[in-house]
């Protein structure tokens, strides 16, 4: 599928800041199943641009405002491909026995360890291993964890705020997808299977098209997509923007100013599907 | 490490100092032998002990004592309420080396900062040890030390370790090992500099006849080393050390060190970036920053990219040191290889990275994320030192270890379910020092940190150190915040040993210099209100003195009238509580005197005295590595003064009097030193604007409130307005009759001789604005100066003539006492606007200069 997209973001002070520094990560990844056409971004007040691939090998662009504004305007317009060959649900690509390979990668110890919204305690992992009994197949003990958060923590929009941590989502039993994806993630690291957070787009979701979802490690195969929200894997209508531990790692926009707390965001994402080209 | 011979104690007679000496058995004490015997290299030192005997041992103390106090050398504790600016704690009798012993440990110190560099310049660079399994990947990425955002950031010739401290003891058999490895910030070298400063005072016979080498050779290459750092093309690059501002507790050394060292200091909020650069802000606009010596923890030094709760960074930090414009030193990130964990991987790799056995050992060490270590710690819980592996993101308390049988329970659980969170050590008994303790001198356990800087030859080792005292006996546990002492470290020399200073530089001409280093704009913020403190509680103290004075219990109802005016400012001043809230109190003479007693002493109340005091020694901290000592014992002092103990009986008003004049006097001294210690820079000009505008703002207050009074021309008053201006003396020799209201207000408004005037603050202001940084270049005056120019134009067509001829009760609608009212009102906004254009910095535009 080809999608062009427009990801805008617009911050509205009540009064004027100065000395704003942002980074922003909106440059979907170039990789085996999708590739970025082009990409376009804009920042208002203009500013020079600069990007460097950060350590997930993330696309980020940073700027510096140092004039008084009072609103700040981040527009990225992507047009973007993608092809999508991901595992069926009932594959048995590589025992549990395996497991033990994955904490002796260097690209895999990162993606087990609690990070600043994930908790791994004794309650976590007495979870897991209860809704994992019997697997013997990574891949399935992955499927399993997945399908007890879609069919356990209900999708509730505005229940939660970015910053709600993995332990109180399970409390609640409710969230959105970046909850939902957390959790997914807490419940694989504690029983050692790698899991990591995607943020991305979603074509079928017409009203918020950004969305979140997971994917776990599997030797020999390697990383795989997982989404809780939709009780699947991900084909050709997703589009993945970045990776990192969780969502600490791959906010959109961050930024640091000096000024008024007072403001207002407005967030506008539109996917539009496209003719192949 | 193996036991040494039990130490027999000679019962044979050992003369003067060394008799009462008697260390633990099975430890290796550093001045005797297991035989008792005096080691050889201490020989001139306990000679001259002798000679000096105790009595004059102890004289030498004190005098040591009072250097540190005098010098001002301190030492915060957190969580202490008395914690801050704790004196420094040395004992007078140094550590000594031997010429042939240090040179052992300098190699296995070089080598091992050489190591250590190589580990980070991989870990943040191409991490082989890693994928070839010389590192678990448990190690690096578990720890919150390990900064993502630096990974890929690779600094000048991948030198991520400018400085690095090692923490040696002695075992019994007389090895050094390490105990712990500094990477992050090495503290402490500036206070093995004062101790040296101290004690070659306190002992010079002996420091002269040791040949003890020198400290400044170290330093020099210390600077040498980070100029060389600056990536700008220039001959003067410019090195500030990062600091995270007086509360920390190390700010002294700090200070010590930037001033030593020649390099201005700065907090997160003096530095900027633009265009990938750093900048700092001073008066004169943007400048330039080449190096950046950091003092503040490496995860705070960005709140953009690294903790975003961060208060002391610099947002964008990283991205400039990511484009090379900037050096940071230690890199960002160094404190990963600060963990314990590291230790027992350190033979193998110094091995597979520099093809050598490393010299030095560290201190037995266990890491729990290695399945045959956790074993082996949770076998041997009771016999090992057990920490966290890794630095927890908030600083606490030290941890304290398991006692009970319960605690090791709940300690081995927690191993066994995260394992790589935990590392075990031996536990460490050191060897000991002869130490003072007042009376005589008796062996104390001791350990030494040694420093090393990166030069662009290869690692240098400070010859020297801090040697750092257990307060008690049989101790473990060296902490200076549980109040150890430290002691100087004398590495002895084989030849004698040349003379070496920072200060001048053979060969190389000075240039001459009339303007020192542009000052930060912050610190001319600081010197500003220092300057409008200082003045306001001279000012607040004048009028207390004055109301205390025409106080009398007896006759308030008929005295009132004459000390409203008075009162009046000081309500205004926010001494006071608002009368009009509570008319009753005034005309009761006990909770009036309560209230004025409570505007002096009351630390709560916000206007009060000792509030201002404490606003004083607040703003003094911070502007205390740009002014003179005194400056700052001045300023402490008064807080002491105004600060009465909790038990002391109710102070009469006359005890009062007394206070405020001894602390007039105070203030007196205190603009005494401004005035004749400051050079004329821009922080004395600041310091003197915030003095002039406070001073002019507190008397338009009175004066307005004084012709408001309906006896606004009774002699009393008047005297009162002559007493609180400080021009009763002039008055009278001028006049020689009783106060005439015309006279009085011409004396206090407008005499350009009388330096309490009104007009005489506003002419100082315009001389200072006439040479402040960027008024200069404008073709316009500023905002500030607009401000002033009408203010001055206004005073100067004053006629207080025209209160003469008013009507009783009048008096404060005459021209005179309108255009008090205007200039009063105008003061606070010239404040404000001077504040906004040298302060703030935020009219830079992206073009700013530099």
């Amino acid at each position: 599928m080809r999608y062009q997209i427009l990801h805008r973001t617009r911050y509205l002070y009540a009064a004027p800041v100065r000395e704003s520094f942002n980074e922003v990560r909106l440059k979907p990844v170039t990789n085996a199943d999708q590739t970025v056409e082009s990409f376009l971004l804009k920042v208002l007040p203009a500013c020079p641009l600069r990007h460097y691939e950060d350590f997930y090998a993330n696309w980020i662009h940073h700027f510096e405002i140092p004039e008084v504004h009072s609103t700040l305007l981040i527009e990225a317009n992507t047009r973007v491909s993608t092809h999508s060959r991901s595992l069926a649900l009932d594959a048995t690509p590589a025992s549990m026995e395996r497991l033990a390979e994955c904490a002796r990668m260097e690209r895999c110890f990162d993606y087990l360890l609690p990070t600043r919204y994930v908790d791994l305690d004794p309650a976590t992992w007495r979870l897991a291993l209860d809704i994992t009994a019997g697997q013997t197949d990574i891949w399935q003990s992955a499927v399993a964890l997945m399908r007890w958060v879609y069919g356990n923590v209900s999708y509730t929009p505005q229940s939660t705020t970015v910053h709600t941590r993995m332990s109180e989502v399970l409390s609640l039993r409710q969230g959105v997808c970046q909850d939902l994806a957390h959790v997914l993630i807490g419940l694989c690291r504690s029983i050692k299977i790698p899991a990591l957070y995607v943020s991305g787009y979603l074509a079928t979701e017409r009203a918020s098209a950004t969305h979140a979802w997971i994917e776990v490690f599997l030797p020999g195969v390697g990383w795989q997509p997982l989404d809780p929200t939709h009780n699947g894997t991900a084909d050709d209508t997703y589009v993945k923007i970045a990776v990192g531990r969780d969502y600490a790692d791959v906010t959109p926009v961050r930024g640091h100013y000096k000024g008024t707390q007072d403001r207002r965001m407005e967030v506008e994402v539109s996917i539009q599907p496209l003719d192949p080209a | 490490m193996t036991q040494a011979a039990p130490a027999g104690k000679a019962d044979r007679e050992i003369p003067g100092t060394l008799a009462q000496y008697s260390p633990e058995d099975g430890c290796f004490d550093e001045w005797v032998t297991a035989d008792a015997e005096p080691r050889p290299h201490y020989a001139r030192l306990i000679h001259e002990l002798d000679r000096l005997g105790p009595e004059e041992l102890h004289r030498r103390e004190e005098t040591g004592r009072r250097i540190i106090h005098e010098q001002g050398i301190t030492y915060n504790v957190y969580g202490d309420p008395k914690g801050m600016e704790r004196p420094w704690r040395l004992d007078p009798i140094p550590l000594l080396i031997g010429s042939e012993e240090w040179r052992g440990i300098e190699g296995a110190l070089r080598q091992r900062a050489t190591l250590i560099n190589a580990i980070l310049a991989d870990c943040y660079g191409a991490q082989d040890l890693i994928r070839s399994g010389w590192l678990p990947p448990a190690l690096v990425f578990g720890q919150a030390d390990f900064l993502r955002a630096a990974h890929s950031a690779r600094p000048p010739g991948d030198t991520h370790l400018h400085f690095y401290a090692a923490d040696l003891a002695r075992s019994p058999d007389g090895r050094w090992w390490v105990v712990s490895d500094r990477t992050q910030i090495p503290t402490g070298a500036g206070y093995a500099l004062a101790n040296r400063l101290v004690t070659s005072r306190i002992l010079p016979e002996a420091f002269r006849d040791c040949q003890v080498q020198r400290l400044a050779g170290f330093f020099r290459e210390v600077q040498a080393s980070l100029a060389a750092l600056g990536s700008r093309r220039t001959d003067n690059p410019r090195v500030v050390l990062l600091t995270p501002g007086p509360y920390n507790e190390t700010y002294f050394e700090q200070a010590y060190l930037a001033r030593y060292l020649g390099y201005a200091m700065v907090e997160g909020q003096d530095l900027t970036v633009r265009d990938d650069r750093v900048f700092l802000k001073t008066l004169s606009g943007l400048e330039p920053v080449d190096v950046i010596l950091r003092r503040v923890d490496d995860d705070f030094c960005d709140p953009l990219e690294l903790r975003n709760d961060s208060m002391l960074g610099v947002p964008g930090l990283m991205e400039a040191v990511r484009a090379g414009s900037v050096t940071v030193a230690n890199a960002l990130g160094s404190g990963l290889l600060q963990s314990a964990a590291f230790m027992s991987f350190l033979p193998g790799l110094c091995r597979h990275l520099l093809g050598e056995d490393l010299r030095m050992p560290s201190v037995a060490s266990w890491w729990c994320g290695q399945k045959s270590a956790e074993t082996y710690v949770l076998e041997h819980l009771e016999d090992l030192f057990i920490k966290p592996a890794f630095r927890p993101h908030r600083r606490g308390p030290e941890p304290s270890q398991p006692a009970s049988a319960a605690d090791y329970e709940v300690l081995r659980r927690r191993i066994s379910f995260q394992p790589h969170l935990w590392v075990a050590q031996e536990r460490v008994r050191l060897s000991t020092a002869p130490a003072w303790t007042g009376k005589g001198i008796s062996p104390r356990p001791v350990g030494l940190r040694v420093y090393v800087i990166a030069t662009p030859s290869g690692y240098r080792v400070m010859p020297g150190g801090l040697s750092r005292l257990v307060p008690e006996p049989g101790g473990r546990f060296i902490s200076m915040q549980r109040g150890g002492a430290s002691k100087d470290t004398w590495v002895l020399s084989d030849a004698p040993v040349d003379e070496v200073s920072l200060l001048h530089r053979a060969g190389a001409a000075v240039e001459l210099r009339r303007v020192g280093n542009n000052l930060p704009s912050r610190m001319a913020d600081n010197f500003f209100w220092l300057g409008r403190y200082s003045e306001r509680a001279d000012a607040t103290a004048r009028l207390l003195r004055s109301t205390l004075l025409r106080f009398n219990p007896e006759s308030t109802g008929s005295a009132l009238p004459l000390i409203t005016p008075l009162l009046d400012t000081l309500e205004m001043q926010g001494q006071l509580p608002l009368a009009a809230e509570h008319p009753e109190r005034r005309l009761n003479p006990e909770s009036l005197e309560a209230e004025l007693l409570g505007a002096i002493f009351n630390p709560r109340q916000a206007g009060s005295l000792r509030a201002i005091a404490d606003q004083l020694e607040r703003l003094g901290m911070l502007v205390r590595d740009r002014t003179s000592n005194d400056l700052w014992r001045v300023v402490s002092q008064l807080n002491d003064k105004l600060t009465l103990p909790a038990d002391s009986p109710p102070l009469l008003a006359g005890d009062a009097i007394g206070l405020l004049s001894q602390t007039l006097l105070h203030l007196a001294s205190f603009h005494g030193l401004a005035r004749e210690n400051m050079t004329r820079a821009q922080g004395w000009r600041f310091l003197d604007l915030g003095q002039r505008i406070e001073r002019a703002a507190y008397l338009g207050t009175f004066l307005d409130a004084a012709l408001h009074s309906p006896e606004a021309d009774n002699p009393s008053v008047l005297e009162a307005v002559l007493e609180v201006a400080d021009s009763a003396i002039t008055y009278r020799s001028r006049y020689n009759l009783l106060p005439e209201m015309a006279a009085v207000y011409d004396l206090v408004l407008l005499d350009d001789t009388n330096p309490r005037s009104l007009l005489f603050q506003l002419l100082q202001m315009e001389k200072h604005f006439a040479r402040l940084p960027r008024e200069r270049d404008g073709a316009l005056p500023s905002p500030a100066h607009r401000i002033l120019i009408r203010i001055l134009s206004e005073a100067r067509l004053m006629d207080p003539r025209d209160l003469h001829r008013a009507a009783a009760g009048a008096w404060h609608a005459t021209t005179t006492g309108e255009t008090l009212r205007r200039i009063r009102a105008d003061l606070p906004r010239l404040s404000d606007a001077l504040s906004a254009s040298y302060f703030a910095h935020s009219a830079i535009s992206r073009a700013g200069s530099g």
